[in-house]
């Protein structure tokens, strides 16, 4: 398994990916739509697919020795390593935030629990879609962004625009008490990602299995 | 004993149909497969290595079921598949620091080795290479973790002669010392001439006729023309995929 995420980081990845990775530190951004840091993360594995579909990665892969599906493992490896590094990168700028930016962010919602139960609900979407429709050809990329990105974006358009009116003000909170009435929404949101990687691989791997290259 | 066994392989595609193709290669051996191009040659490679998805039949490499013993198999396998360039923009140091990784007797030294009788250098990146050099990469690649078997689509194809005789050499040279066995298709008959022990000859998605080169030969006896002495697998070929083929009909 590390062999394969050692490929991936070394040969497959397109630096853009972590140039992606690094931007969850724009949640320091004091007035800004903070689900764009999730779209960023949906564009840094699409960049790559394609990227890896000009390299032939796919080819280099499956002719190591390993198994066909460990292909497919790679890559949803690849995903979650680089989504929850943003992730983890974004943390430190969201504590520091509260201090030099008490005042909120009128953009749309607040980088607080919340948010972060969002984020996992968004990438598990996202990738769920993009492994299982990639998967099913090996290089129609475009299409499986495309289905991929649309209900993924609808997601972030939702948690920005919800926050906006009163009943859910409470989501744009980070007042502890609020965080915590959040607290159900993250732990939602981390079971759907697990969940979701679980189900893309299996249906991807299994699809990949019978397709020609 | 049989390095590889091929039986019954069938894929259909749309417009094409590899249709029960059984051979064997014993330890030790060369064996070349010939056929126009799009008679089926990649296409039985790629199924053997589970690139492509087979309708039916099965692959035993080294005694084993290769489907259920991919990883262990490919440990033992070293393949290069003519005109696939992998990581173009990447130099040869990062594609051969990841690979090695992946076998477990690679051997540097004989990388080393590799690298320099091939006259690669390890700084360029694979676009900065011509053909003939990518094949030579994937070659010293495929020998450097002592693969027993190496499977080889049109290796020679693009390289010059000089190249060429060189690598026919070394087949010869892994195969008498280190008991290799070389499976690889080729359209370019003469280097089989100089090198295959035996053929394997597929004419629009059918086994014609895998046999030891000399049996080979004699098989197609009926193609000679009056006064002939010998025939050479390209007057095989040649004559073969001409004979149903009538250019007066549209005339």
């Amino acid at each position: 398994m590390l062999n394969l995420i050692y490929k991936e980081l070394r040969l497959a990845a397109h630096p853009n990916l972590f140039i992606f990775t690094l931007l969850g530190a724009l949640v320091l951004v004091p007035a800004y739509p903070y689900g764009m840091v999730f779209i960023f993360g949906c564009l840094g594995p699409y960049i790559t697919f394609m990227y890896g579909r000009e390299t032939n990665d796919i080819y280099y892969t499956s002719l190591m020795p390993v198994k066909k599906r460990d292909t497919v493992k790679a890559k949803c490896l690849l995903v979650i390593l680089s989504q929850m590094t943003q992730l983890i990168i974004s943390l430190p700028f969201a504590f520091l935030r509260l201090r030099i930016l008490a005042e909120g962010n009128p953009a749309g919602i607040e980088a607080n629990i919340a948010y972060y139960g969002f984020g996992f609900l968004i990438y598990g979407i996202f990738n769920l879609i993009l492994l299982t429709e990639f998967f099913k050809t090996g290089y129609k990329v475009g299409k499986a962004f495309i289905m991929a990105i649309i209900p993924a974006s609808i997601g972030v358009l939702i948690m920005e625009v919800m926050v906006h009116f009163p009943a859910f003000k409470w989501l744009d909170s980070v007042e502890p008490a609020l965080m915590l009435k959040q607290l159900p929404i993250l732990v939602v949101g981390i079971i759907f990602y697990i969940l979701s990687m679980l189900v893309a691989y299996r249906v991807a791997s299994n699809s990949f299995q019978k397709v020609d290259l | 004993m049989n390095v590889l066994s091929v039986k019954g392989l069938t894929k259909s595609y749309p417009n094409f149909l590899l249709d029960d193709v059984s051979f064997h290669l014993p330890q030790g051996k060369i064996m070349g497969l010939i056929g126009k191009n799009g008679a089926g040659k990649s296409t039985t490679l790629k199924s053997i290595l589970n690139l492509v998805n087979p309708d039916g039949g099965s692959i035993q490499i080294f005694g084993k079921e290769f489907r259920e013993n991919e990883e262990s198999c490919k440990q033992d396998i070293g393949v290069v598949l003519g005109g696939i360039d992998f990581y173009n923009h990447k130099r040869l140091r990062d594609i051969t620091a990841v690979t090695r990784r992946f076998y477990k007797n690679w051997d540097d030294k004989a990388y080393q080795s590799y690298m320099d009788a091939f006259s690669l250098n390890p700084h360029k990146r694979v676009k900065e290479l011509s053909t003939g050099m990518k094949v030579k990469y994937m070659l010293a690649l495929a020998l450097s973790h002592k693969a027993k078997l190496l499977i080889l689509d049109e290796p020679t194809s693009g390289l010059d002669p000089v190249s060429r005789d060189d690598i026919l050499e070394l087949f010869k040279h892994l195969v008498k010392e280190e008991g290799i066995s070389i499976l690889f298709s080729t359209h370019i008959t003469s280097d089989l001439e100089k090198c295959a022990d035996y053929i394997s000859y597929i004419k629009d998605g059918k086994l014609i006729r895998s046999a030891e080169k000399s049996a080979f030969i004699k098989s197609f006896h009926h193609l000679k023309k009056p006064g002939e002495r010998e025939l050479t697998l390209e007057d095989i070929m040649v004559r073969t995929e001409r004979s149903g083929f009538n250019v007066k009909s549209n005339l």
